[in-house]
């Protein structure tokens, strides 16, 4: 009614949002002036939906429900909610969740109608409780856990090596699935028998498939058509690594200082260094040898520390703490 | 020799209390320069001490970095403040034995720290013992931006830099002018078929022949390291000690930016400034000490967060240097803040009103976070 008294004196283009009764009605003022007396509503409120083509008249459009949401309990069994992956329906999750960019210093939008949320992917359906629900589905087609192996520890020194699979079940056209082929398998170089040699080559001819930090070798295959083939790709791959790196070639023998994975300080320059300054202080006597003056001032306390110390500056990188102690080593050293 | 100062020599600073308390000793006192030197202790640590001016003329025409010469003719004198690094390189140099083979030290830092002005304040320290200095301002500046690169007249592949040789020459001629009629060349040096030094003629014939005949001066800068390094801290009477300060050491082990002709990149060794700088800081010689300092500023394509030994000098420059006893220069404690803050106050730089305030010291702080190139600058805002 409000509507009809105000329509002739607004203006044909406004467009007024209102809310009667907790539902919001858009009233569009242009083109319904003229058909708004015409309209009458059960308890005096217009209604109108988007316009229809072609339809002048009446159209009741389905009243507005509440939200399940406000029907569900604190206790409810969310699994029946979402027993499977489905896209995100605001009206039966019954959390305030709010997503997007706030604009004008406004707030993220809320949840109802909101695209953002219904675009990514959600993990409704996987719930812990859903979990348990799916391991006791999957429990008559396991078999036992054997009782001996009941720490990790015993697990990674019966079995080393671990193979890892991926099977996918999906219903399409096809039951089979690509990926389903790929075989990841790691093993760690501490249970392989390796002296030290054989452990750099190691490392060294598996590149990237080796991490430093967890000391583990890890091989993916994936270049079979079949599961069981590439397992015995990768069970191949590991078998000519070990014996190919307890082999020394020839060539191996020209392995320069460059080459060296790490600083090795017998033979470096700075050993010669030092031992040319400590000589030049102390000149060679008449009956002394140099091999037994060297070896004399090699087993020293003081040029033992002075090694330790320019073996960690090289090979740990520099720090403060290093450069200090690096500091003591050739204070004491020269007697400063 | 005596040097009458009718004002204060040392400032003394509360170190219990950070207010602004300096009380002045403004007393007549007769001003000892090697006295001062040797009682500095590390209760002088903090303190400011001027460096007189004759001394500055001779001792450094070309070794103070050039915001400090533009503070010492805003102040009208050279004031450097004692601090840490300093006083344990004159600590070593006190305690060294000079029978045993040259020491090597390495001042480094973060950029802006102090590390120039600190080796200029042991030179002083040097200079007043009677050392002779070798005071090579920056080794960058002897790879980087040369106009003339010359060929080596004396060896083939090698290259000469007639200006800078030059400009050195003339500089150390200015430092160590007592010095050179009292050393003899030990051998014949011979530069052209006409000209040739003989033995035993004073050194300061051998830089006037590198001053005149600037072809040859690379060669004759050589020769004279060469001499120097035979002759120091002989038994003779005529014995010295020879105190070698290079400024930028990282420069003699990096690349540098000069083509020869066919744009092909010259190597630091094919230098003969280098080479033979190179050679003079090996550890063969005995009768001094080496104190360098490594430098991020002028260095050529080195990161500029790099200050530990180790980046800067490389592999190739940390095992020629090896062994040496590495120093750290590090930002200002709040002793030495609180000193240099007092020292600005006093000269009437801080001409803000709001830097005299609590509030304001603060604000400087936090800005340089006790930085003293920073802070230098920032004060000159003020």
């Amino acid at each position: 009614m409000a509507a009809s008294t105000f329509c002739p004196a607004l203006l044909p283009l406004l467009r007024i949002n209102c809310k009667f009764n907790g539902v919001y009605t858009r009233i569009s003022l242009n083109r319904r002036a003229a058909y708004s007396l015409g309209l009458t509503a059960s308890n005096g409120v217009e209604r109108q939906g988007l316009p229809e083509r072609g339809n002048q008249g009446q159209r009741r459009q389905r009243r507005a429900v509440e939200p399940r949401t406000e029907r569900m309990t604190v206790d409810q069994d969310w699994t029946a909610v979402y027993p499977t992956a489905a896209s995100f329906k605001p009206n039966s999750v019954p959390l305030p969740v709010r997503m997007g960019y706030p604009v004008k210093r406004g707030v993220p939008p809320a949840k109802k109608g909101n695209l953002e949320l219904i675009k990514i992917p959600n993990f409704l359906h996987l719930t812990p409780e859903a979990i348990k629900k799916h391991c006791e589905a999957l429990k008559p087609f396991c078999t036992e856990w054997p009782a001996a192996l009941d720490s990790d520890a015993k697990c990674e020194e019966h079995f080393p090596i671990q193979v890892e699979s991926k099977a996918y079940v999906s219903a399409g056209p096809s039951l089979r699935n690509p990926n389903a082929r790929i075989i990841t398998l790691t093993v760690k170089l501490s249970s392989l028998n390796l002296d030290e040699h054989a452990r750099k080559k190691l490392i060294r001819l598996s590149g990237e498939r080796y991490n430093k930090d967890t000391d583990t070798l890890t091989i993916t295959t994936d270049s079979c058509p079949m599961k069981q083939q590439n397992y015995d790709y990768a069970m191949y791959l590991l078998t000519v690594l070990y014996h190919e790196s307890w082999k020394t070639e020839a060539w191996e023998k020209e392995k320069t200082r460059a080459d060296m994975e790490e600083y090795v300080w017998e033979d470096s320059p700075s050993q010669k260094n030092i031992l040319e300054t400590l000589l030049r202080m102390r000149p060679l006597g008449e009956k002394e040898e140099e091999g037994e003056v060297r070896e004399e001032l090699l087993g020293r306390v003081e040029v033992q520390e002075y090694k330790d110390s320019v073996t960690k500056l090289k090979n740990e990188g520099e720090t403060e703490t290093n450069m200090q102690q690096y500091k003591e080593a050739v204070k004491k050293l020269l007697n400063i | 020799f005596l040097h009458l100062r009718g004002h204060k020599t040392l400032r003394k600073h509360c170190t219990e209390k950070y207010h602004n308390i300096t009380t002045w000793t403004s007393k007549l006192c007769l001003f000892f320069p090697i006295s001062t030197q040797t009682c500095h202790t590390e209760l002088h640590a903090g303190q400011y001490y001027t460096l007189p001016p004759a001394h500055m003329r001779t001792l450094f025409p070309h070794g103070l970095p050039p915001r400090f010469q533009m503070q010492m003719k805003t102040f009208n004198e050279a004031c450097v403040m004692v601090r840490q690094p300093a006083l344990e390189l004159i600590t070593c140099l006190r305690k060294a034995d000079y029978s045993e083979p040259a020491l090597r030290y390495v001042l480094y830092g973060e950029k802006g720290c102090g590390k120039t002005l600190s080796l200029c304040h042991v030179l002083h320290f040097c200079s007043t013992q009677g050392w002779l200095v070798l005071h090579i301002p920056d080794a960058h500046l002897w790879v980087k931006n040369c106009r003339e690169l010359l060929p080596s007249s004396s060896r083939p592949g090698r290259f000469d830099q007639p200006i800078q040789a030059l400009n050195w020459l003339k500089n150390f001629k200015t430092t160590n002018e007592h010095f050179l009629s009292k050393i003899k060349t030990t051998q014949r040096y011979v530069w052209t078929k006409r000209e040739s030094t003989e033995e035993g003629r004073p050194l300061g014939e051998l830089v006037d022949q590198g001053v005149s005949r600037v072809k040859s001066s690379s060669d004759v800068v050589g020769a004279l390291l060469r001499e120097l390094r035979l002759q120091a801290g002989g038994a003779a009477e005529g014995a010295f000690r020879l105190a070698v300060a290079v400024d930028g050491v990282n420069a003699l082990w990096g690349k540098t930016t000069l083509k020869k002709e066919d744009k092909s990149e010259v190597l630091p060794e094919e230098l003969t400034l280098i080479h033979n700088l190179r050679k003079m800081l090996r550890n063969d010689w005995c009768g001094g000490a080496i104190l360098t300092t490594l430098s991020q500023t002028g260095s050529l394509f080195k990161p500029r967060s790099a200050y530990l030994p180790m980046e800067l000098l490389g592999e190739e420059g940390f095992d020629n240097m090896d062994p040496f006893v590495p120093i750290p220069v590090s930002n200002y404690s709040d002793k030495e803040f609180e000193s240099c803050y007092l020292y600005y106050l006093d000269r009437n730089w801080l001409q803000h009103p709001h830097s005299r305030t609590e509030d304001g010291k603060k604000e400087l702080i936090f800005l340089s976070s006790r930085n003293p190139s920073i802070l230098e600058r920032l004060c000159a805002f003020l």
